[in-house]
């Protein structure tokens, strides 16, 4: 039997590199590859045979910090598995594995084995991907070896000890153990664990209130004060009862933490020996588990029809009706209305116009809470917004383009089918960017010091320049992804989530990339005539006045250009052929 | 009335229909038959401006298609095969979501009696994953019908349905006929032609075989013997196999 099994797994993994290989015929996924080796290239393999040194700056080994960071991660993931176990575990068949294997004559501890060779073989993928991410500059020390085999041992025990964990609560489950004393049990050990941490930390380190202050200093060349910080952790984790505590997760991560082949070897012995008990722990404990199985293995099969489909990835339960976002008059012109309406409701609750108000309530609370040196963390949350924003937010032509017909039955010119569908993920991206707005210029207006030139006018006008600013630049930066959706369906078809691989990888690099240029090339002429307009305006006004010139020079040139872009998209959407285009 | 003159597609070197042209009055329901890749899907998505076709001229209830597009689509449904409805909008919502886009004001009063017809009213909090095939066929065709479309187009509408859903089907669109509404189906299934339609067209190859009434058809075929059936006849004037 298990030589059948292998057989399986062997042929399936040799015909999945050979579908992938063939597929490279077609010049979207050969020019995905291409991009997609050329990021590795630059981002990873390049420094992979670096020195391997750790970087050490004030004062602070960030080694010994991340060890400590990840142990207590570790510990916080385990309780958790202990915390809310599934009732019924499940391995994951696939449903064709389900229809084969579940009625072969094969023993349960033989379709526990073949399950487990199968997660190796994520495993080992996982952790060659995972080694050249943390290899990423050499900062973790060691060499590329060592960090594969750590992060193999870590995920394996972290995969074994989720299945042993489900395991044994459906075993004592099955033994008569009712619900109640469960949960009382679980409750317990958490409560313990929780209260020799709290025991732990104010054992060993009492001074907390020192620490904070020490923080809260200035630090020259470490803004953060992640020095102090990684100290403090560093302190808490390695004495008392937390040290015990966290001492398997040590021994778990210490291969990984090796700084040389000697340290690696001595630690390798009692991660192993960790790694046999739990599978002994797995395969004393493996309970029924076809059931479950099968049931999740049919989710599983609608969650990637679901993506094939290209509909929403991140909800893997089934839609629930909702209360819309806004009432929505039957008559009265502007349908575009109607496409906001409808993605809207498309999208979670808490990205519609009902949230923005509690949500501007809680961004206001935080940026007078957090300290003024972190005013730059809302800058980074906008940046990321605008650079990886309309990627995520696709509630528009990209995820209707499988209604096309539909679409286009409508009695709409193509702008307005445009227009409408881009109002929604325009909407939500310019309601994320105000709030960024406006935590910047609350925790900004705290921060001492700055130039003279930054008056309470001058901020205030730039609030408002920019903020208006704001929904144009986000449907600008939507024309692009939906004119690909619309040029090159088979390509963002392709790019959608569910279809995997280095290629499909590229491909949405590639449309990043794309993305960004037609940005620029839409942005910096209309800035350079905004800049002009300023500058002649505050030859004879203030600067505020000038700004506020700029701003409204700026909102002209990218109406015009958003106006075309729109105008030109909906008469190619007018011409749209899905049946004409390849979606292989 | 739908008025077709010398239309043609074409997909690259493809010529998926080829100078075919027909017309249905009010009343009147044509079925569009051939073989699979004859042309029927292409031929229906072009007549409803999904495509636009590289030739010919289409007029829908006296509105040229190209010159127009917008005024003759207010005037026609398409209901593609497989009912195409949007997930997270409940029974009313896609009403109320179809009511806008056509302008139609007072929707309520029409979608009440349209959803009773159809047996949707207690289903009108449900999304379409509530629903099963038949019931998201019948919200297709409620919306496709909100606006009182003069034409319809209707894509293999029998796909997937139980046998009460087939009589349903039919029975829907011999009422929208005598109501007066002109309406082009294609179908595979020639006992839904012999039922429902008025007339029917043989498409093979991009190319109109025969178009008549079924009687004018079948005499065109028979070559003068009596009784014989449609499906015979089909698999004369087609050659019988896949184009």
């Amino acid at each position: 039997m298990i030589r059948a099994l292998l057989y399986l797994r062997g042929y399936s993994l040799l015909n999945l590199l050979r579908t992938r290989a063939q597929r490279l015929r077609q010049p979207k996924y050969l020019f995905g590859l291409i991009a997609g080796i050329a990021y590795f290239w630059f981002f990873f393999f390049r420094n992979f045979a670096g020195s391997g040194l750790p970087g050490r700056g004030a004062g602070v080994d960030p080694v010994q910090f991340i060890f400590a960071a990840l142990a207590v991660l570790g510990l916080i993931r385990i309780a958790s598995a202990w915390l809310a176990p599934t009732p019924k575990p499940s391995l994951d068949f696939s449903e064709a594995e389900i229809a084969f294997l579940f009625p072969a004559p094969a023993t349960r501890r033989q379709l526990v084995h073949f399950k487990l060779l199968g997660t190796q073989i994520t495993i080992l993928l996982s952790s060659l991907l995972l080694t050249l991410l943390t290899r990423r500059g050499a900062m973790l020390g060691g060499n590329p070896v060592i960090h594969a085999v750590g992060w193999w041992l870590v995920l394996s025990l972290a995969h074994l000890h989720n299945l042993g964990a489900a395991f044994t609560v459906a075993r004592l489950v099955e033994g008569g153990m009712s619900r109640t004393r469960r949960q009382l049990l679980v409750g317990g050990v958490i409560t313990a664990l929780i209260a020799g941490i709290a025991w732990g930390v104010w054992t060993s380190a009492p001074d907390a209130s020192t620490w904070m202050a020490a923080w809260q200093e200035q630090h020259i060349g470490d803004p953060l004060g992640t020095a102090v910080l990684a100290a403090y952790i560093r302190e808490v984790s390695g004495t008392g009862i937390i040290a015990w505590l966290l001492l398997p997760f040590r021994i778990a991560l210490a291969p990984f933490f090796a700084p040389d082949t000697a340290t690696f070897l001595k630690a390798l012995g009692p991660a192993l020996l960790l790694l046999a008990a739990h599978y002994f722990w797995v395969m004393r404990n493996a309970v029924s588990f076809e059931e479950a199985s099968i049931a999740a293995a049919e989710k599983r099969a609608v969650l990637i029809a679901k993506l094939q489909a290209g509909q929403r990835p991140l909800s893997r339960g089934a839609p629930k009706a909702r209360k819309p976002p806004f009432p929505l008059r039957p008559g009265g012109g502007w349908p575009e209305v109607a496409f906001l309406w409808k993605n809207l409701l498309s999208t979670h609750p808490w990205l519609g116009p009902r949230a923005f108000v509690p949500a501007a309530l809680l961004a206001f609370m935080l940026a007078t809470a957090i300290p003024p040196k972190l005013w730059f963390v809302p800058i980074i949350a906008a940046v990321y917004f605008v650079l990886l924003g309309p990627q995520l937010a696709r509630q528009d032509l990209r995820s209707d383009l499988v209604n096309a017909d539909l679409l286009k039955s409508y009695p709409l010119p193509g702008w307005r089918i445009v227009l409408g569908q881009l109002l929604a993920p325009a909407a939500i991206l310019s309601g994320l960017l105000w709030l960024a707005l406006l935590t910047v210029f609350v925790t900004s207006g705290r921060a001492s010091g700055g130039p003279v030139w930054l008056t309470s006018p001058f901020r205030l006008s730039g609030l408002v320049c920019i903020a208006i600013l704001i929904p144009p630049v986000c449907l600008l930066q939507l024309l692009v992804p939906n004119a690909g959706a619309v040029i090159f369906p088979s390509w963002a078809q392709t790019a959608r989530p569910g279809r995997g691989g280095i290629e499909v990888m590229g491909q949405r690099l590639i449309f990043v990339a794309g993305q960004m240029m037609v940005l620029l090339a839409a942005v910096v002429p209309a800035g350079g005539f905004a800049v002009l307009a300023g500058f002649a305006a505050s030859l004879t006004a203030s600067p505020a006045s000038a700004f506020v010139t700029g701003a409204v020079t700026l909102l002209l040139a990218l109406g015009a250009e958003i106006s075309l872009g729109i105008f030109w998209l909906g008469r190619r959407f007018e011409r749209f052929d899905l049946s004409a285009e390849s979606l292989k | 009335m739908i008025e077709v003159e010398g239309l043609t597609k074409r997909y690259g070197d493809f010529t998926a229909v080829n100078q075919l042209s027909f017309t249905v009055r009010p009343g009147e329901v044509l079925g569009l038959v051939g073989p699979n890749g004859a042309g029927k899907t292409s031929t229906l998505r072009s007549v409803a401006g999904i495509i636009p076709p590289n030739g010919g001229t289409i007029r829908i209830a006296g509105i040229d298609l190209a010159a127009d597009p917008v005024g003759a689509k207010r005037r026609l449904a398409f209901f593609p095969d497989e009912p195409r409805l949007f997930d997270y909008l409940t029974v009313s919502q896609h009403l109320a979501f179809v009511a806008r886009i056509y302008g139609v004001v007072d929707h309520e009063e029409i979608a009440a009696p349209l959803l009773e017809e159809l047996e949707l009213a207690n289903k009108a909090d449900a999304l379409p994953g509530e629903l099963s095939r038949g019931m998201k066929q019948k919200l297709a065709i409620a919306c496709g019908l909100l606006h009182a479309p003069a034409v319809m187009f209707f894509d293999e509408p029998l796909t997937g349905l139980d046998p009460l859903g087939i009589r349903r089907m039919k029975d829907s669109i011999l009422r929208r006929a005598h109501e007066g509404a002109a309406i082009v189906l294609s179908s595979h299934l020639l006992h839904l032609l012999e039922e429902v339609c008025s007339h029917v067209l043989i498409l093979k190859q991009g190319t109109k075989i025969a178009d008549g009434t079924i009687a004018e058809v079948s005499a065109q075929f028979a070559h003068g013997e009596s009784g014989v059936s449609l499906e015979e006849i089909f698999m004369r004037a087609t050659g019988g196999s896949e184009t």
